[in-house]
């Protein structure tokens, strides 16, 4: 009696083990058919051709679980969490909610695709539901809609206990072993059942496409849902599998199930074609390690060339910057490629960068850039004058017309004559040409040199000369902003905004008849500001003959006044140069030596004329930014108000 | 114990479709009777949009594989013929040695009749299906016709499946006690015979097994 009542709870026990996991199986079965990822398919498929052994006698890999109802599946990553979830009793139905969520087509997100069905739980314990898991979830779940696909029902049915009590759990029918084999039968119908349905078609189609879908498979696990309408009811089909009939109740499995889905969009929906960014600003090289902002993605070849060209683009500019710089916003994008098109069945947006829109955004960076091409003071004159690679045609043409058709073109054809190499003006101005959007990086790096280069001029006219003569990277500098100077003057738009635009072509006739005459005749000598577009040779000779001609200065303290006020730039004001400080300079007077009126001069421009230049630079600066800040308002110079700094840079 | 029959939905199918419709069937009714622990394979039809089972034994799928291409061959040679398959389950049963035969005995208790007429489209060939009542003339050629012919076939298979499956449900008494070891029942498949009357000799066939196994080639 009593190895009969053990036997009996060691019966019942099984049968409820039995019970349990005949839950577990079916919730396995039509989970990893429903949602997308993950399916025994692929995985008993590798198994077979890649296993040695067949799968059969492979039991000893099969994991515990697997061995229930001699049916081995893959791991369903989504039955186990709802499994884990689910700690009902086996009283309670388990309800299979499987859900088709589509989503407008006009859905113009990027990065967005399901990685994984929701599961939500919405039993009586009061799970939290789980949200989607969009990369976007705000955008992924607007205007989408749910609609249930198919609902199926899991359940033991349980008869009154004291027919349990009777004797026909003894019968045959309704041993152990044979509920377990119809259980085994029921599960193996379940199993093909599922992929006759409707809904498996979608499923596949979920796996295996590759291109973004409007459409999406979700499943809800619970144990009560409120059943259909009747309108509802109307549209499922049903199919009940035969109960297995237990000791003490049956299984059942029965599935509501819609018999068309016709108006589900299968096909998946283009890739989202690549988007031209039209007004996309940013300079590569204001920021060269800049991300690009995320661009929608499709399908293509990563981009490599687009980064090649920026590469390039940037390193004829940067010198110093190694390649590896530009190429770092590239694998930022090369990550998402690796991490999400991974998995191989996965509904994801291909993830490879569109090849134009860098293209073109970095094509206008170079508009932009090239305008505001300045040569950096690392520039040697040999590179200099070879533009960057991807210039566009149209600009270098238009600078060409422009260079050409510029009244400046007089003094490079004087300054050919006279140490051309030492001013490469001619890729200045292309580099001047089309827009004059300022190049922020290097302007104030150039106007820092600049005003280097014109406060040892104001110190020294000696040294300013030699300031003049200066490598093949400041004097394009100087030469550049007499260019700019003079088209100023000639009221070109497209005005590179030098503050320290200065007359060239007057002083170059006005050193020559200097040199022939001696005496700063012309109205237009800016005076203190011999210009350096001359030949070294003439400024010296110029100087030489001011200093012979100023007067002692012993003698006179007014004319020592008088020549530094000739020294002082204030000539370079607005394209006017005053005349007068040159005609005050009196003539015929006696000079003392040169050497004491040199030193001389050179002392009383050490202190206050120096400032007094500066500040006539400051003054001059600030009007030719109020003058191109009107024409260009783009053009942006910041206050030299550290020129020592400035100059250091240099 | 009783042998439980059943007469699956006639199918009508082009030559080329032959194979995978063979397969789709006879796999999954194998798939419901290998009881054992399985690893199912799933298969996806190329012509039909549908996914069937496959038990994933190497050995039962190079059997149905042979059958199938013995099949074709008969059906090359009987051409526009009702044909009809005949995929048994028997459980061996050791009989006593008797005076006129030695053979180990087979009791049947399940026997599917996969039921197909072959038809041929008038492109190669000029005979025509005198069982089928198309009538064949060269509008039926066009792509149109054979689309539709195809989706007619593929719901006509998804109803085979799933009489496959409500058969499976329905009876289960009869099924044998899993071995164990055994991951599928022993089975046969029998083809039709090369005789003219084939279907009258699977009906007297039919007769002889009730009751009698013997052994059928």
């Amino acid at each position: 009696m009593a190895s009969s009542h053990s036997n009996v709870h060691s019966e019942a026990a099984k049968m409820e083990q039995i019970i349990t996991e005949f839950h577990t199986k079916s919730l396995h079965i039509i989970l990893e058919s429903r949602s997308p990822y993950v399916s025994s398919r692929n995985f008993s498929g590798e198994q077979i051709l890649s296993s040695p052994s067949s799968s059969c006698s492979s039991s000893s890999s099969v994991r515990p679980r697997d061995k229930w109802f001699n049916l081995a599946l893959r791991e369903c990553p989504a039955a186990l969490e709802n499994l884990d979830l689910w700690r009902q009793s086996n009283l309670e139905p388990m309800v299979i909610d499987v859900i088709l969520v589509q989503r407008p087509v006009n859905w113009d997100t990027v990065n967005v695709s399901p990685k994984r069905e929701l599961v939500r739980n919405l039993s009586s314990k009061g799970r939290y539901p789980f949200c989607w898991g969009f990369d976007q979830e705000e955008i992924g779940c607007e205007g989408k809609s749910e609609k249930i696909v198919e609902r199926w029902v899991v359940k033991y049915e349980s008869r009154k206990v004291r027919d349990c009590s009777s004797g026909s759990r003894r019968s045959s029918n309704n041993t152990l072993s044979n509920v377990y084999k119809k259980s085994i039968l029921l599960l193996r119908s379940l199993y093909a059942t599922v992929r006759i349905l409707p809904a498996y078609k979608i499923f596949r189609d979920l796996n295996s496409s590759g291109q973004i879908c409007t459409f999406s498979l979700a499943h809800r696990v619970s144990s009560f849902v409120e059943p259909f309408t009747r309108k509802e009811e109307a549209e499922f089909q049903r199919f009940g599998f035969t109960p297995v009939d237990t000791s003490c109740g049956r299984l059942c499995i029965s599935v509501l199930y819609r018999s068309s889905l016709s108006d589900v969009n299968s096909e998946p929906s283009t890739p989202i074609t690549p988007q031209v960014i039209p007004d996309y600003v940013g300079s590569p090289l204001a920021d060269p390690l800049k991300r690009l902002p995320s661009f929608p993605i499709s399908h293509g070849s990563p981009s490599s060339l687009p980064f090649s060209r920026r590469h390039s683009w940037s390193y004829d500019h940067y010198k110093a910057s190694p390649p590896s710089v530009s190429f770092s916003p590239s694998p930022t994008y090369s990550e998402p490629l690796v991490s999400i098109s991974s998995p191989r069945s996965r509904c994801y947006p291909p993830m490879s960068l569109p090849p134009h829109p860098p293209e073109t955004s970095l094509v206008h960076k170079k508009d932009t850039g090239f305008d505001e091409y300045c040569p950096s003071p690392n520039f040697t004159p040999s590179a200099s004058p070879s533009p960057p690679i991807y210039i566009p045609g149209g600009h270098l043409s238009k600078g060409l017309l422009r260079t050409e058709s510029a009244p400046f073109s007089i003094p490079a054809a004087k300054l050919s004559s006279n140490k051309q190499n030492l001013f490469p003006s001619s890729p200045i101005k292309i580099a001047r040409s089309g827009t004059s959007k300022t190049e922020k990086s290097l302007g104030p790096i150039q106007n820092g040199a600049t005003i280097e280069k014109l406060l040892s001029l104001g110190k020294d006219d000696s040294r300013r000369y030699s300031g003049v003569k200066l490598s093949g990277n400041s004097s394009p500098q100087i030469s550049f902003s007499r260019s700019s100077s003079r088209s100023f003057q000639d009221d070109f738009d497209d005005e590179f905004p030098c503050p320290f635009d200065v007359e060239d072509i007057v002083p170059n006739s006005r050193l020559e008849s200097f040199d022939q005459k001696g005496l700063l005749s012309d109205p237009h000598d800016p005076g203190g500001f011999f210009p350096i577009r001359k030949s070294q040779d003439a400024a010296v000779g110029a100087l030489v003959c001011m200093l012979k001609k100023a007067p002692p200065l012993r003698q006179d303290l007014s004319s020592t006044t008088n020549l530094s006020e000739v020294s002082r730039p204030e000539s370079w004001s607005n394209n006017i140069l005053e005349p007068r400080r040159i005609s005050e300079v009196p003539s015929g007077q006696n000079a003392p030596s040169l050497s004491v009126l040199s030193s001389s001069l050179l002392s009383s421009k050490t202190t206050a004329d120096a400032l007094e230049e500066l500040q006539s630079y400051k003054e001059m600066k600030n009007l030719l930014l109020s003058q191109g800040g009107r024409s260009h308002a783009s053009a942006n110079y910041p206050s030299p108000a550290e020129p020592s700094s400035r100059g250091s840079n240099a | 114990m009783n042998c439980e029959v059943c007469h699956l939905k006639e199918l009508e199918v082009e030559h080329f479709e032959i194979r995978e419709v063979l397969r789709c069937i006879l796999h999954t009714i194998v798939f419901h009777r290998a009881l054992g622990l399985v690893r199912p394979k799933d298969i996806d039809l190329e012509l039909f949009e549908i996914t069937y089972v496959q038990c994933g034994d190497v050995e039962v799928e190079k059997k149905i594989d042979e059958k199938i291409e013995q099949f074709i061959s008969w059906v090359e040679k009987h051409p526009n013929k009702k044909s009809q398959i005949c995929l048994s389950f028997y459980e061996v049963k050791n009989k006593q040695q008797s005076w006129f035969t030695n053979k180990i005995e087979r009791l049947y208790w399940e026997q599917w009749y996969v039921n197909l007429n072959v038809i041929q489209l008038p492109k190669a060939h000029s005979s025509k299906s005198h069982h089928s009542k198309v009538v064949v003339d060269p509008g039926e050629s066009t792509s149109e016709e054979r689309s539709i012919r195809r989706a007619a076939l593929e719901a006509s298979l998804r109803d085979v499946l799933f009489q496959i499956i409500k058969f499976v449900n329905e009876k289960k008494d009869h099924v044998p006690p899993i071995s164990e070891g055994v991951v599928y029942f022993p089975y046969e498949i029998t083809l039709p015979s090369s005789s003219d009357s084939a279907f009258g000799m699977d009906m007297i066939k039919r007769m002889l097994q009730t009751g009698h196994p013997t052994m059928l080639s």
